[in-house]
């Protein structure tokens, strides 16, 4: 299978929209309070709203060889190096946020 | 551990031998091994009987004494017996046995030590953890020593992950936020000597353990549509495909050290309290 990192650049995708979204809920209570709203609980809605970017970016690039060839979801290694830092930057990130959040109290 | 079973699994042919004396390795690491189980179930004997309790009343330390003999009868025949062929058959399966009865006998001392108590759902919440961590390092043993069946069982294995990391981990382990954490757990600890432990690494896990089952599901959803010639002939998809692994296996290992940090704060909370 030639486009074999279609999931792999998914992930990815879901991923850093889904860092950003706790990032900010974390620095806005605001949002942080229209998220809770949603589902009942802030990690909830977190999850679906991780869930649903995960789907909508496969469908994305399933129905779209356009975005496909744009985003070189053939490069497994580009993809797969990819999934791995920004998973990690994400972690720093959210880390760095709470730790700077915990210390201003 | 790992390294026994990945010998063992060479020795069988079913992972491809790298160079060196394998059957050399494999009696070296078992010994090391051995040694080590002799050690801590003789380490946890003490700390008993220094409560003066026996050993067998909990089921840590019965699974404890069933892993030592499974170890002894892994270790002396191999020593002694010349004609070890008729003995191969059962040192194979005692081997493969071992690793997930160790993987919950360690989950279950963990939280019990951290925990001091019988929360149901934290312990199949921590039992899920360690057993996704085997199923990921069997994953990556097969990718990284790949034979005509390694992929088949990769799947095998990436489905199971799947499993767990999403049951066991992601909806149990947010039952038990909901239902029970956030009710009896974090309000001691914010109020004990550690309240870094909820707001920055209870903070920190409940967030980032939603990446983790959107890596195993893509890692499955890879292997599941990957060609078996370009997983045998590709080395630069295997390396792309361990990379994903080791990451969540990575996230895993993170998730547990977090698990026990937040229990002993919980804890520590409790008495503090007190």
């Amino acid at each position: 299978m030639k486009e074999s990192a279609i999931s792999i650049a998914s992930a990815t995708i879901a991923i850093f929209l889904t860092g950003w979204v706790i990032i900010a809920h974390d620095l806005s209570p605001d949002f942080k309070q229209s998220l809770a709203s949603l589902t009942g609980n802030h990690w909830m809605s977190v999850s679906v709203i991780a869930i649903v970017l995960f789907i909508l970016s496969l469908e994305l690039l399933i129905g779209f060889k356009s975005a496909r060839r744009f985003l070189r979801v053939y490069d497994i290694s580009l993809w797969s190096t990819s999934l791995v830092a920004v998973t990690l930057i994400m972690v720093l990130g959210i880390l760095a946020v709470l730790i700077t959040q915990f210390l201003s109290h | 551990m790992v390294y026994v079973v990945i010998t063992g699994a060479m020795l069988r042919g079913r992972i491809k031998r790298s160079s060196g004396n394998i059957f050399k390795l494999h009696k070296k690491y078992g010994i090391y091994f051995g040694a080590f189980i002799l050690g801590s179930f003789i380490y946890g004997l003490w700390i008993r009987l220094q409560h003066g309790e026996s050993i067998l009343l909990s089921v840590h330390g019965r699974l404890g004494l069933v892993i030592l003999l499974i170890v002894a009868l892994q270790v002396i025949p191999g020593l002694t017996l010349k004609n070890r062929a008729t003995y191969r058959g059962l040192h194979k399966i005692m081997g493969y046995a071992l690793a997930p009865i160790l993987i919950i006998d360690a989950s279950w001392g963990l939280y019990n030590g951290v925990i001091a108590g019988t929360k149901n759902l934290v312990l199949l919440h921590s039992i899920s953890g360690g057993l996704a961590a085997l199923f990921l390092t069997w994953i990556i043993l097969e990718i990284r020593y790949p034979t005509k069946r390694s992929l088949s069982r990769a799947r095998v294995a990436s489905y199971v992950t799947v499993f767990l990391v999403t049951a066991g981990c992601w909806i149990a382990g947010g039952y038990n936020y909901l239902t029970s954490y956030g009710f009896q757990v974090k309000p001691v600890i914010l109020e004990g000597p550690y309240p870094w432990a909820h707001d920055i690494v209870m903070e920190l896990k409940e967030h980032i353990f939603v990446f983790l089952p959107i890596i195993a599901l893509a890692l499955s959803v890879t292997l599941s549509t990957l060609d078996r010639d370009i997983f045998l002939d590709d080395t630069k998809s295997r390396r792309a495909l361990t990379m994903i692994a080791y990451l969540a296996l990575f996230i895993v290992l993170l998730m547990f050290l977090m698990g026990a940090v937040i229990s002993n704060a919980g804890q520590t909370g409790t008495e503090a309290l007190k």
